[in-house]
């Protein structure tokens, strides 16, 4: 495989991303004040339970829990829905078919650069702050290992469940209310919003034999755990590698199947 | 037919709507596609607020039918800005093409006839979902029904949802001077989010700024007071109207002045 050309779109991505500056200020101040909610709403939770672990849960690990999977998010949604969407209804779409690169392939790549940027000036911070003021409350060991892995392969699966989405547009034509659907979907279901330590047991088994778990659950419960029991090992990993590829499958499928389908608009 | 008066502007803005209405219908897929997207925001949401609070018979002095009552008292207020102010979002796009020349030469009123180009049918919805939540709640809190609360809760509504609008409009404005205040918009939006939340979770230096830098406990809190515990109602509470007008007056002389400054781009 010839890694130079794909590299060559990181760093395209890398520097256009660095154009946006006000953006990413205003993106840090918003998600500064979700996290004070989050802090104050999970104090008080916590206060009137009248215990100090709730569901398993520590206030701590609950806001680690939290405020990773916010600076995750933020790393994550690539917006490649809106991305794929308009592409149609601008008819780019085609430019980007008839680059000598798998389309599915050259979005992900040029979208690379925009991972790199956001993993050094969102997450990474994030993460020492949080480490910092937890005071040693994350593990540092093997478990750091574990979570990046787990990462990678929640990349891999957002990715697909996007590339499937924005697929659905090539029929639909509709952006704004599928992008929606599946983000309101993929934050419930994943752990996103609220850890699933707290949902009822029943939802909790629903949710755990679905793909988005994966994503943040699944990484951020790792991270979390600071002498992971090797099952406990391969039962995350193997759900997470299972999801990856039946998705993979699936979104690689649909687009072959659909692509025959495509009508634009001029372009 | 006399200008300037309030039943003229009710005539032109259902004509204009009218309009709109049409052109939406011509998206089918997209408008039902979108009504469903509404609807899985509203579900999810009151989903995540029975996960969080069933297992807590009260937080902070809240008990779970009065933290029902704040949501429901959120979603509503917010259903005008989604409704009548959803041509906001596109101002940036208008003034950077220059397509927003084309409102300056019309002979009324240029904030009245901006916003009146556009109605959010998906907003409906939400109002339905979030008048469903207050009356449940209202019944489980056993409160009584007389025309005076009725009427206290109207006007409250009322005059809360201008707090949103006002936010939404600066935010909008704020596209006069710099380019790209998708971000800032986007903010604002999310602030309806921090609404549902009794303030007096927060410590004392957010419960100021949420209440005198960034008004949104005046979006649900502070009004529903009155409506919740009518013994001991704040001065802040019977003031929100007040800061409701003066919130959206203020918005409307900001966003006249950019307007008013702008110059066009030539084409």
């Amino acid at each position: 495989m010839n890694l130079k050309k794909y590299l060559t779109l990181t760093r395209a991505g890398i520097i256009e991303s660095l154009q946006f500056r006000l953006s990413a200020v205003v993106m840090v101040i918003g998600n500064i004040l979700y996290l004070i909610i989050v802090y104050f709403l999970w104090k008080a939770i916590y206060a009137s339970s009248g215990t100090d672990v709730v569901n398993g849960m520590t206030f701590t690990d609950t806001l680690i829990y939290l405020v990773l999977a916010t600076a995750l998010y933020g790393f994550l949604e690539m917006y490649f829905v809106w991305e794929i969407g308009r592409n149609i209804q601008s008819g780019k779409i085609v430019l980007d078919l008839l680059k000598p690169m798998e389309y599915r392939r050259y979005l992900f790549w040029s979208y690379s650069g925009t991972f790199v940027t956001h993993f050094f000036f969102t997450f990474l911070p994030t993460f020492i702050i949080v480490a910092v003021f937890t005071h040693g409350a994350i593990h540092m060991g093997i478990n750091l290992l574990f979570f990046i892995i787990s990462v990678v392969l929640a990349v891999s699966i957002n990715y697909s469940i996007d590339f499937i989405v924005g697929t659905i547009c090539l029929f639909t034509e509709s952006i704004w209310g599928i992008n929606m659907m599946k983000q309101v979907i993929v934050l419930l279901l994943s752990g996103a919003t609220i850890p699933l330590a707290f949902f009822p047991d029943k939802l909790r088994e629903i949710v755990y034999c679905l793909p988005f778990q994966s994503i943040y659950n699944a990484p951020l419960s790792l991270l979390l755990d600071a002498n992971p029991q090797p099952e406990t090992l391969t039962k995350v990993f193997g759900m997470q590698i299972f999801w990856s590829l039946i998705i993979w499958a699936i979104s690689k499928l649909f687009w072959k199947v659909s692509i025959r389908q495509i009508t634009v608009n001029g372009g | 037919m006399k200008k300037n008066t309030l039943g003229f502007y009710f005539r032109i803005y259902f004509k204009i709507l009218a309009q709109d209405i049409k052109s939406k219908m011509s998206y089918r897929a997209d408008f039902i596609i979108s009504t469903i997207g509404m609807i899985f925001t509203n579900i999810a949401g009151f989903i995540s607020f029975w996960i969080l609070f069933r297992n807590f018979p009260s937080i902070n002095g809240w008990t779970y039918y009065e933290m029902l009552f704040l949501y429901g008292f959120s979603l509503v207020s917010i259903t005008p800005v989604q409704c009548f102010f959803d041509n906001n979002w596109s101002l940036r796009m208008y003034v950077y093409s220059g397509d927003f020349i084309k409102y300056c030469f019309r002979p009324i009123n240029l904030f009245f006839y901006y916003q009146s180009e556009v109605f959010d049918i998906k907003g409906l919805g939400q109002l339905a979902f979030g008048i469903g939540t207050i009356v449940y709640s209202w019944n489980k809190i056993g409160l009584p029904c007389t025309p005076l609360m009725i009427l206290k809760i109207v006007v409250f509504l009322i005059t809360a949802s201008l707090i949103m609008i006002a936010m939404q409009n600066a935010a909008a404005a704020a596209c006069f001077w710099i380019q790209n205040s998708f971000y800032i918009l986007d903010f604002a939006f999310k602030f309806k989010d921090y609404a549902k939340y009794p303030i007096t979770i927060f410590s004392p230096v957010f419960r100021f700024i949420f209440t005198f830098i960034m008004p949104v406990a005046f979006i649900a809190y502070y009004p529903s007071l009155v409506i919740l515990r009518p013994d001991e109602v704040p001065l802040l509470s019977w003031l929100s109207p007040v800061i409701g007008c003066i919130f959206f007056w203020l918005s409307y002389k900001l966003w006249m002045f950019g307007a008013m400054k702008y110059s066009g781009t030539g084409s």
